[in-house]
């Protein structure tokens, strides 16, 4: 992993100095909130229905074991004991004191960690495949282009102040892991015909009030300008987004309203103005930065284990080898999923407790690292096959052992109205109504395949446009409804939910699921998903359904 | 009914402007309005006491079976904590105060909130 260098850490600290500064300020007085809340967002800290939420950095959702045991040491200290996990794999504290923001603060830093520009209408935390350096169909290891990024994008004067919040994720297999499409700009590393690695570079993907796919504006970027065309793009953006109106102000508007063609001639126009020599990466930097990615010393083994074979004759861990062990690039090893997901827990939440559990894993069985899953899931990416059974009996006594990846209780959902200060509705119990309707493994197992996500508000950080069956909480007239969207999904043939109809009273969502998944079972055909079968017959037969249980 | 919150500046809890004057954890010490213009000038007081309270604004509050509750249930979650945390929040005293909220309906978003978040 990237290990913070002199200069990192100077500014890092020169931050926490300052930010305690201008907490002191507003303590004091000497500072109003409105001229103190743009400086407390830039660093994370939001102000939410119970308390304050500090907002915690992971950028590319890679942690070490120390930064992992120094969340929880955090969350036991100056939280109640546990930390929320993001779709844009942060880590999300809901019950911070502004007292302690400057300490917290200070203890990331010891670990090379941070909240700036968690918020804010700047380039935020920008995420990668989850199963970067370890996937054996990647054509580069993503995380160095990322870091890059994050270098170049941290404190970037130019971009401290876009018309609106900016979010990059990158990836380089064709298994689009980093839902990409649904970013403002999405990164696809691959080779052309004559072999040589460059960028496909879409723009203008993103959820939220108005969701667009992003569309391809470059087919082959080299990727030696990789931080130019950013560069370009963003100026595109500052020059031409919509600061007049919040709703229409992210770059997504501004690429439908331009057309991808019309966007993509002003970026190209701006790039090839500009003096390109002056941003792109020196060929050292990059060597640089792509030593602290080089492989670790993985050992020689067999394509095989004899021991994790032998474990599956328990059906729990068949089970779990089913749906959470995933194949690596080295023989020998696995990528093993952990699931946030046990059935009447709230998606995404980790205790310190189950956080020292996976640091300790992470630290004995996987290199020292464990990854954050924008599904609101944990990875620990290097695990030799051999250990994965004493992984998974460890996981039991913290109760991370739940065998869910991907299937129907495996449920993203956003904080929603039970913190978020702009939820309509809650997104957690419906997660768990949901999730506990489908609890019995075998019929998890029996559904297979099925996304479901679930957001508060329009906003989307539920990411309900890209669920197989999506989820928005709405305010209608004065109580909380449901709306469902079906057919989403993030994957490289990405699409956007379509309206069901109606929206539904909390109490009948979980209902409306198992109609669903009634329709689904009685419908789909050999080798089909839900998606897949929902795909073939369209809305009509899961609305019936719906709407003759639900009215 | 108007009831006066906001959160407090140093920890960021929810907090109900009280009888005697002093912002209350408990939304059973919460004073009641019956007159706007006296929850306006209440509104307009807490809105200088800067170091002590962030974003003051009043909430609607009907009866419940056992009491007062606040109408919208935002501001029910606010006044009882996270539903999902039956261990979190200010529900986890009992009693009649909290069973008043936990029965209240009407889910309606008091118009306070809605201005506070357009403006944000």
């Amino acid at each position: 992993m990237y290990q913070y260098d002199a200069i990192d850490k100077e500014m890092l600290a020169d931050r926490v100095a300052e930010f305690r500064e201008q907490c002191e300020r507003r303590l004091s007085g000497d500072l109003t909130e409105d001229q103190f809340k743009r400086l407390r967002l830039m660093n994370g800290l939001y102000l939410q229905l119970h308390a304050y939420m500090l907002r915690v950095a992971i950028p590319y959702g890679a942690l070490s074991s120390a930064q992992l045991r120094k969340l929880a040491f955090i969350a036991r200290t100056y939280d109640k004991g546990y930390g929320h996990f993001t779709t844009r794999t942060n880590l999300q504290l809901h019950w911070i004191k502004l007292k302690d923001a400057p300490d917290i603060l200070e203890h990331l830093a010891e670990v090379g960690m941070h909240a700036i520009q968690t918020s804010g209408n700047d380039i935020r935390n920008i995420t990668a495949d989850p199963h970067a350096g370890a996937t054996a169909d990647e054509v580069d290891d993503p995380r160095i282009w990322v870091e890059a990024i994050r270098q170049w994008s941290t404190f970037h004067p130019e971009f401290s102040f876009l018309p609106r919040k900016f979010k990059i994720a990158v990836t380089a297999s064709p298994a689009d892991r980093a839902a990409t499409k649904v970013y403002d700009i999405g990164l696809r590393l691959h080779r052309n015909d004559a072999g040589e690695l460059g960028f496909e570079v879409l723009v203008g993907g993103g959820l939220g009030r108005t969701p667009y796919l992003g569309p391809v504006i470059r087919g082959h970027l080299p990727v030696r300008h990789l931080l130019s065309y950013l560069q370009a793009i963003l100026r595109v953006y500052n020059r031409h987004g919509r600061r007049d109106n919040i709703w229409k102000a992210r770059i997504k508007v501004l690429v439908a309203s331009l057309g991808a063609e019309g966007f993509g001639r002003e970026v190209e126009a701006e790039w090839e103005s500009a003096d390109n020599a002056q941003v792109d990466l020196p060929d050292l930097e990059l060597a640089r930065i792509r030593a602290a990615f080089t492989p670790r010393n993985f050992a020689t083994l067999p394509a095989t284990s004899a021991a994790f074979e032998a474990a599956k004759a328990d059906p729990a861990f068949a089970r779990f080898a089913r749906h959470n062990v995933k194949p690596h690039k080295i023989p020998g090893y696995a990528i093993v999923d952990i699931s946030l997901k046990k059935p009447g827990e709230t998606p995404g939440d980790c205790s310190a407790e189950q956080m020292e559990l996976l640091a300790n894993l992470g630290e004995r069985y996987s290199q020292d690292e464990i990854r954050v899953h924008y599904e609101q899931d944990l990875i620990l990416p290097h695990v030799m096959l051999d250990d994965v059974p004493a992984v998974w009996k460890a996981l039991g006594a913290e109760g991370l052992d739940t065998a869910n990846r991907g299937l129907i209780t495996d449920i993203i959902a956003c904080p929603g109205l039970d913190y978020c200060a702009l939820a309509n509705a809650r997104a957690i119990p419906i997660a768990q109504a949901i999730a506990k309707r489908f609890e019995d493994p075998a019929l998890a197992e029996r559904v297979g395949e099925l996304g479901i996500k679930i957001s508060g508000c329009i906003n989307a950080c539920g990411h309900h446009h890209i669920g197989a069956i999506g989820i928005l909480g709405v305010d209608k007239k004065g109580e909380e409804f449901y709306q469902l969207t079906l057919g989403g999904s993030a994957e490289a043939e990405a699409s956007l939910g379509q309206v069901l109809g109606p929206a539904v009273p909390a109490n009948r969502v979980a209902d409306a699921v198992d109609s669903m998944v009634e329709v689904y079972l009685r419908e789909r055909q050999e080798g089909e998903r839900f998606l897949d079968t929902y795909r073939r017959t369209g809305l009509a037969p899961f609305k019936e359904a719906v709407y003759a249980v639900a009215h | 009914m108007k009831a006066l919150t906001g959160n407090l500046l140093d920890d960021g809890e929810a907090v109900f402007l009280g009888h005697d004057g002093q912002w209350a954890a408990r939304f059973a010490d919460a004073e009641l309005f019956d007159d706007e213009a006296a929850a306006l000038a209440a509104e307009a007081r807490a809105k200088t006491q800067i170091t002590v309270v962030v974003d003051p604004y009043l909430i609607d509050v009907i009866p419940s079976e056992h009491g007062y509750a606040p109408l919208s249930y935002r501001e029910r979650v606010r006044a009882l904590g996270p539903t999902n945390k039956p261990e979190h929040g200010k529900k986890t005293e009992g009693g009649e105060a909290i069973d008043a909220l936990l029965h209240a309906h009407g889910a309606a978003r008091s118009k306070g909130r809605v201005e506070l978040i357009r403006r944000k």
